[in-house]
């Protein structure tokens, strides 16, 4: 027996059907799994913010220094006067971006008032194609809490379509992008009765950072540079949020008429985002609408 | 093991772990392309585990595992069709690189640097193959989810840049675990007993 739990093959064979089993519990509703990793956040959370930190300085001091090349042909003493000024000149220019990207914010506000909208900051980004779910830094611990059969639009800055939250835990949220496979949503032509269609994540598109448009009525197909969004049909998302424009449309199937479209939000440049949350009554009405719809 | 030995051990693969797993998440744009990203982590667990041997492996392969897990885990949509993140598979994924790693020829061949980056490339291509294989037979029992990834994108947009580019971050990070890693000249004493004992691989970098 004690070779036995020696041996390394019988040793792995045995790991890896426990894990398969941790796979699928942790894919169950509810599973008590999911908190087994909330431990490891208190250790890996302040190195990951450290890292951050770190990294945004690294690159801001480089900008610094980098602008300062033609300074540094004068003296020694005022060439790092001005890079130290070059420096601080960059973090307020930083902070007025952020300062302005804020005040687009309280625009999203006023536009969308049936709902509470939470800021948060993205804390960890995708790590490769499949392990694709982003974290952000809000939670139950902010009043944010996600029904079952609910669905929690995500937009940027400018208002704009990122994804949605697929899980709530005490401090973060797991994000759903809206290039993933798993990602659908109805979208229209911004237009007055615009044509309705579903947005859909495509895997072979995600690379290029496109998503694919099905469901295409051969009457009503939109054009190359239409601005698409959110049509608000099924109550899951609001109506009116932005998605993105048309890239391409391919008619050469006639029962499957498809489009690709190129989403306003850059994935990869967020650090902001903004959670809507509907008040209550606003649930109820999309419950009483997805059940009208189903 | 001596003690100060140990401590350099425990203190470089903790060190190795939270700063190669916070990296991959933090920073969007190391060793991108074409929307693929070096997956350094995952690297990481291949080069400790076939460089240092199954119990190294193992053990720093499920604790990055666990740390995937909770940066950013993979979503899968369930067969009722909701999205939800699936728990465990980071955790599985590196502990099977690291028992594939720490099995790559090492009972008969010499542990050395060509076989090193030889076990990140098949790693990579096994763990992208399979991978590809399982979303696509998933895809099929899902209603209304679809795989549209034909077999020449597989190869030329997910295969073949993650392997290269796993490739090319498999250099400085096998430099660090042989010059800055956690045993002292890049080579686990334990592994040298085992070949004494004949029962086992063994390493000569």
């Amino acid at each position: 027996m004690r070779r036995l739990l020696l041996n390394k093959r019988f040793l792995t064979a045995v790991t890896l059907l426990i894990l398969l089993a941790v796979i699928v519990l942790g894919s169950l509703p509810g599973s008590p799994i999911n908190s087994l990793l909330k431990p490891v956040g208190a250790v890996v959370n302040p190195v990951q913010k450290a890292v951050k930190y770190s990294g945004n300085s690294i690159s801001a001091f480089w900008a610094a220094l980098t602008d300062g090349i033609a300074i540094r042909n004068e003296n020694e003493q005022l060439r790092a006067e001005i890079a130290e000024l070059q420096y601080q000149l960059n973090q307020n220019e930083e902070a007025s971006i952020r300062y302005e990207e804020l005040q687009e914010a309280f625009h999203i506000r006023e536009v969308f008032s049936n709902y509470d909208i939470f800021g948060a900051s993205v804390l960890s980004r995708e790590s490769d194609e499949w392990f694709s779910v982003i974290r952000v830094g809000a939670g139950n611990s902010d009043g944010i809490y996600l029904e079952q059969g609910q669905s929690l639009a995500v937009v940027d800055v400018r208002m704009n379509l990122v994804g949605r939250v697929i899980e709530v835990n005490e401090d973060d949220s797991d994000i759903l992008l809206l290039l993933h496979e798993g990602f659908q949503v109805s979208g229209k032509v911004n237009a007055v009765n615009g044509a309705t269609f579903l947005i859909v994540g495509d895997a072979s598109l995600k690379q290029q950072g496109l998503c694919l448009v099905t469901g295409i009525d051969p009457d009503t197909i939109p054009n190359v540079g239409d601005e698409i969004v959110t049509s608000g049909d099924g109550g899951l998302f609001p109506q009116g949020i932005p998605i993105g424009v048309i890239e391409s449309v391919d008619t050469s199937n006639e029962l499957n008429i498809t489009a690709t479209l190129r989403p306003y939000s850059d994935i990869e440049d967020l650090n902001d985002i903004f959670i809507m949350v509907p008040f209550e009554e606003e649930v109820q009405e999309t419950n009483e609408t997805a059940a009208a719809d189903s | 093991m001596r003690r100060p030995q140990q401590i350099r051990k425990f203190i470089v693969y903790a060190l190795y772990l939270l700063l190669f797993s916070t990296v991959q998440v933090t920073f969007s744009g190391i060793l991108t392309f074409y929307g693929i990203r070096a997956d350094l982590l995952f690297v990481l667990v291949v080069l400790v585990s076939y460089m240092f041997g199954f119990y190294d492996g193992i053990v720093f392969g499920a604790l990055a595992g666990i740390i995937r897990d909770y940066f950013s885990a993979p979503s899968i949509t369930t067969l009722d069709g909701t999205v939800t993140t699936a728990l465990g598979i980071g955790l599985f994924l590196m502990v099977a690189a690291a028992a594939y790693g720490s099995s790559f020829f090492t009972v008969r061949i010499e542990r050395n640097f060509l076989l090193a980056f030889l076990s990140v490339v098949t790693a990579t291509l096994l763990y992208k193959i399979v991978g590809h294989f399982l979303i696509f037979l998933w895809s099929n029992l899902v209603p209304g989810l679809t795989y549209n990834m034909g077999l020449s994108q597989i190869i030329t947009r997910s295969v073949l840049p993650q392997t290269v580019l796993n490739l090319i971050a498999a250099v400085p990070i096998y430099l660090l675990l042989r010059f800055l890693g956690p045993y002292k000249k890049g080579v686990n004493p334990v592994l040298i007993d085992e070949k004494r004992k004949g029962d086992n691989s063994w390493l000569t970098m």
